[in-house]
């Protein structure tokens, strides 16, 4: 063989060097992919967490623990959710690692037990990417492509809007607040809102605005509400001069129905000392705000002199009914002459000096401007809060808010504020300043505060597009409207009692009491007198109970039907033979438990619970049993503390407590009359 | 004793050895021919190869590269076959599964993606050179045509297999790119229901793409390419005529052959004869190509580690078909003619890509001269150089625009603003 040759048939030692470069190249890269797979980040974690648990646990607790290696994970197929976070979040779920660093940290709070994870997960409610196994792709920052990185604290509660659909969700108040100032500002008037089906929204009838308002009033309402009313829970429609004064012409051309006559009425007579008694006796601040302090429910009265014409507030208050069918506002029975106090004093206490004497009503007859006004009133939706017949019925004029909470956030505009393009973010600055996103919008501003307006976005960032599994959805209990009918419907529907009583949960929430077991708490008569002239029973609660001015007869119609119709079986089989050795047993009861410290007997004792000096006229005995027995059962969050009694100790208290304010009882305890 | 053991493990372990390998480690140019002729594997190789064709400079490896990038896809392919669910959102999960849980998993799916990019750009190099270098010349026309089959396959397994991930970039690059197939006359529609197995992108359609990019075109594929290879073999690498001294020159140093070779006389391989080349022009294929090739295969899996390692594939949301992104692109490849859909739905869509096609297919039989065969750009074929590379400069500009230059509404951006 030939030397030639043999150079051909081996490779040139050039190439052996590439070989030996290429071969080690592979080797160590091969290398570095053993290493990357070796050192993944959820594996130093484990290796982390083992380390911490010899010096958190003892050695027992230790050789009782499971030993951590390898991935955990939750798998939710109902809700489509594989969360993989226990694999680094180790002490989950153990309390031994309360306070310990982050991510082995025991979780806080008794969250885990009343949503095992188990059945929730753990993305149910923080969000972030659950499959992920390293801290940047489970998105604990917002992470490229994670459509829900997760929640800072300061919002998680939108995600317990997801299942918990009641308006008043427990442990979740900034949801609450949320969802209850959507209804308190009607946005369900503009927009459909899933979760508040079938809640209503209605500002002032304006059918006969026109004898109603002062055109001067009427004009800067129009403008800016907030400057007549901060209150207003009407927002500023940025409407431009022209479109304020059509409007203005359009709305005090509406007079369908004239005040009532009040001809015969001397207003030189007018004693307005005696209607500020009025004033005072009707608790009209129960519901309406005068100088800031007062009620809600109401429109505050604070310049209301400004606001309306003297005949129509005469006439209102006469009959309010008449004018606004829906209002909460209940018909006091008055005469013409107490009217007239009443009206006189608010009209001239609550009134600026420049108001200026009181136009004439002026007729708008320029079919052009009525048209305009007209146009506006369509155009800006007035009619999804205003009725008014006549005009065309525009729905509801904004657009549905279903899904909100997954609108692509980069679809979404944001005009030129600064923040990060997130749903959420869109969300809050469409509440706070519609005006500002760079797109005309027809939303109205309503001057939320920050903190208000970043509420109303939580509660509506809890409505996804997809809806969850119904074993996961608590719904809102929907209330059943309570309507009676007959003579106590009538005197339910002139005394607006469930404007702040409730019936099945129906009704207000002003009073405190509601009114479904009532007959089986209060004694027939004690509710009659009481109806005619209501006291404080609560000296520390601030909204009363208004002197309607009722008929006799009436409170004793009402009386009846409580006492025969809301009633609870079970209170009303009580023995209430009481033997004189079980109420002493019961007066001492009442010294060692304390319950002077909130009760006022007498003219002892604390201002937190309602006084008892003449419990015995009041309330009906086997109420006093119930209630002492299980407090929370009736009120679960009543202050009354729960002293677990037994049957005889309660049967005592309740002996005692009866024989409080009554004659006849007195007798039995030695004519000791308290 | 122990000497005697031993001598008899030798023996056996060598009976086993020559049942599998009938010839051992080749020690001479015998051996290395025979263990070239008689492997199964290696025998698509000739026995010996020219040594002007083993130069990199020539045939820059890329057929060979892509054939690598092919093996490797087929093996990561495989293994992610067994994580990959076709059904949606099954399938955008086992996505994350491969990143988050599976050992390597991300590894295997980078390795994967990046391997198909880079099939198809190495596919598209090769054909290129294969042009530059008028390889196509006859007799090799139809392995040219065959070649052009197999870039077409390329690019039907990228299209398919970027379905198969499930989120927001594959949904709506397949949508845009099978709107683009709709844009066909007559046809388009039913073309696009038929890829589709249906009018929009579901469930049918994953499945429908996924026994394509696992079964269907890798079969064809693998068809092709032995085809491709098989030709090769018996035509030759061209380049290496070139370097054939003429007749006339070698007939004065060797004897003029007598011989005559049986098989030989049936093969259509052009050359000169066997005693005609200077034998210091051939080499022996083992080890002088083999190695070559080893090394070869060994720098693209270095790089393709280094890659996956380093670059992660795409995964956006999970697929939204209410949500379009704006602006919504098809595959890399195939925006060039996205490109053109923006201007003209009907020349972006059909009409060039049809032409595009036809002329390649055509090409080796129009251009028929055998001037310039063998060497990168040769001055006789000037013209036709010149033409295919203003085509495919033209080609690749669009599809760079396409990919860097165009954004929300196909508007004009800057990529580095």
């Amino acid at each position: 063989m030939g030397v030639a040759v043999e150079v051909k048939t081996i490779a040139p030692p050039r190439l052996h060097l590439v070989f030996a470069g290429l071969g080690l190249a592979f080797l160590l890269i091969f290398s570095w992919v053993l290493f990357h797979e070796g050192t993944a980040e959820w594996r130093t974690t484990q290796a982390r967490f083992r380390r911490l648990e010899t010096t958190v646990k003892n050695p027992h607790q230790l050789a009782q623990s499971v030993s951590v290696a390898g991935l955990r994970q939750i798998w939710l197929p109902d809700l489509g959710r594989v969360d993989r976070c226990g694999t680094c979040h180790l002490g989950i779920d153990d309390p031994a690692f309360t306070g310990a660093p982050r991510p082995f940290a025991a979780h806080p709070g008794t969250w885990l037990s009343t949503h095992p994870t188990d059945r929730f997960g753990c993305t149910a409610c923080h969000d972030g990417q659950g499959q992920a196994t390293d801290y940047a792709n489970a998105a604990h920052q917002p992470q490229p492509f994670v459509s829900r990185p997760m929640r800072p604290l300061e919002t998680i509660e939108a995600n317990c809007g997801a299942c918990h659909r009641a308006l008043d969700p427990p442990d979740a108040p900034r949801l609450a607040e949320g969802r209850r100032l959507i209804i308190e500002w009607g946005c369900f008037s503009c927009h459909d809102i899933p979760g508040f089906e079938g809640l209503t929204f209605r500002g002032p009838a304006l059918d006969s605005i026109g004898y109603k308002v002062r055109p001067g009033w009427l004009s800067v309402w129009l403008g800016d509400p907030k400057s007549y009313l901060p209150q207003s829970r009407m927002g500023k429609f940025r409407l431009s001069p022209d479109e304020i004064a059509n409007l203005q012409g359009f709305l005090l051309s509406q007079r369908a129905q004239a005040p009532l006559d009040n001809t015969g009425v001397d207003w030189k007579k007018a004693d307005t000392a005696n209607g500020r008694a009025l004033f005072g006796e009707l608790r009209c601040v129960s519901c309406h705000a005068v100088n800031g302090r007062g009620g809600t429910m109401g429109p505050e009265l604070t310049r209301i002199g400004d606001k309306v014409r003297r005949p129509w507030l005469f006439s209102y208050l006469k009959d309010p009914h008449r004018v606004q069918p829906d209002t909460p506002m209940l018909r006091y029975r008055l005469t013409d002459d107490q009217l007239r106090d009443l009206t006189a004093f608010l009209y001239e206490e609550y009134s600026s000096a420049g108001a200026g004497p009181e136009p004439t009503p002026a007729t708008y007859q320029d079919a052009r401007l009525l048209a305009a006004g007209h146009a506006v009133f369509e155009r800006r939706g007035c009619a999804s809060c205003h009725q008014l017949a006549g005009t065309k019925d525009t729905g509801r004029i904004g657009p549905s808010l279903a899904g909100i909470a997954d609108r692509d956030p980069d679809e979404l505009p944001y005009g030129s504020n600064i923040v990060r393009h997130t749903t959420d973010n869109y969300i809050f600055l469409k509440v706070l300043l519609p005006d500002t996103l760079g797109q005309p919008s027809s939303m109205p501003t309503y001057g939320f505060t920050p903190a208000d307006a970043a509420k109303i976005a939580l509660a509506l960032a809890s409505i996804r597009k997809t809806d969850l599994p119904a074993s996961y959805v608590l719904r809102r209990p929907a209330p059943v409207p309570y309507r009676p009918g007959g003579k106590f419907g009538e005197l339910v529907t002139r005394y607006r009692c469930l404007s702040c009583h409730s019936v099945g949960g129906f009704g207000g929430d002003l009073s405190t009491v509601p009114l479904d077991r009532i007959g089986s708490q209060l004694q027939h008569d004690y509710v009659a007198k009481y109806l005619l002239n209501p006291g404080a029973v609560r000296v520390s609660v601030e909204a009363r109970m208004p002197v309607f001015h009722m008929l006799p007869e009436e409170a004793t119609s009402i009386a009846d039907y409580f006492s025969t119709v809301f009633l609870d079986d079970s209170i009303e089989q009580y023995d209430t033979n009481f033997t004189a050795a079980e109420t002493r047993r019961g007066e001492e009861l009442y010294g060692q438990l304390g319950c002077e410290a909130c009760h006022q007997l007498g003219t002892k004792g604390g201002y937190v619970g309602p006084e008892l000096s003449a419990s015995g006229a009041r309330l009906k005995a086997g109420w006093i049993a119930a209630w002492l027995s299980t407090p929370q059962r009736y009120k679960p969050d009543t202050l009354q503390p729960d002293y677990g009694l037994s049957s005889t100790d309660v049967r005592a208290l309740t002996a005692y407590l009866s024989s409080l304010g009554r004659r006849d009882a007195a007798k039995a305890r030695g004519g000791d009359a308290r | 004793m122990s000497q005697t053991l031993w001598n008899r493990t030798l023996t056996w372990s060598g009976a086993v050895r020559r049942s599998v390998s009938r010839v051992g480690w080749p020690a001479t140019d015998k051996d290395r021919a025979a263990a070239m002729i008689s492997s199964l594997f290696l025998h698509i190789h000739p026995a010996r190869v020219s040594r002007h064709v083993l130069k990199p400079a020539y045939t820059c490896a890329l057929g060979l590269i892509a054939g690598v990038l092919f093996v490797v896809l087929s093996v990561t392919g495989l293994a992610l076959m067994l994580y990959y669910v076709p059904y949606p959102p099954e399938a955008y999960r086992s996505m994350k599964d491969l990143q988050f849980v599976v050992t390597f998993g991300i590894v295997l799916r980078n390795m994967h993606r990046w391997s198909a990019h880079a099939m198809v750009m190495v596919v598209f190099l090769h054909m290129c050179r294969v042009f530059w270098t008028g390889s196509y010349k006859p007799p090799r026309e139809f392995n040219w045509v065959v070649g052009v089959l197999l870039l077409l396959l390329t690019l039907g397994l990228s299209f398919t297999g970027y379905l198969l991930p499930w989120d927001q970039l594959a949904f709506w690059a397949i949508t845009v790119g099978t709107n683009i197939a709709a844009y066909a006359p007559v046809v388009g529609d039913q073309v696009k229901f038929l890829l589709l197995g249906g009018h929009v992108i579901g469930p049918m359609t994953l499945l429908r793409f996924y026994v394509l990019h696992c079964v269907m075109l890798p079969l064809a594929m693998l068809l092709l390419i032995s085809l491709h290879v098989w030709r090769v073999r018996k035509d030759g690498l061209s380049g290496a005529e070139v370097h054939a001294p003429a007749a006339e020159e070698v007939a004065g140093v060797f004897p003029p052959s007598t011989k005559t070779y049986g098989l030989m006389a049936l093969s259509k391989r052009p050359r000169t004869s066997v005693e005609a080349r200077d034998p210091n022009d051939d080499v022996f294929a083992w080890p002088q190509l083999l190695y070559r090739e080893l090394l070869v295969a060994l720098a693209v899996s270095v790089a393709l580690h280094v890659v996956s390692l380093v670059f992660m594939a795409p995964l956006e949301e999970m697929a939204d078909p209410t949500r379009t992104p704006n602006p919504a692109k098809a595959p890399w490849y195939f925006l060039g003619l996205q490109e053109l859909v923006h201007y003209s739905a009907l020349v972006g869509g059909v009409i060039v890509p049809t032409l595009l096609v036809l002329a390649l297919l055509v090409v080796p039989y129009f251009d028929r001269g055998k001037a310039g065969a063998g060497q990168w750009f040769a001055p006789e074929r000037r013209v036709a150089n010149a033409v295919f590379t203003t085509l495919a400069v033209i080609f690749a500009g669009l599809t760079i625009i396409g990919t860097l230059f165009r954004g929300p509404n196909w508007a004009w951006v800057w990529p580095w603003k």
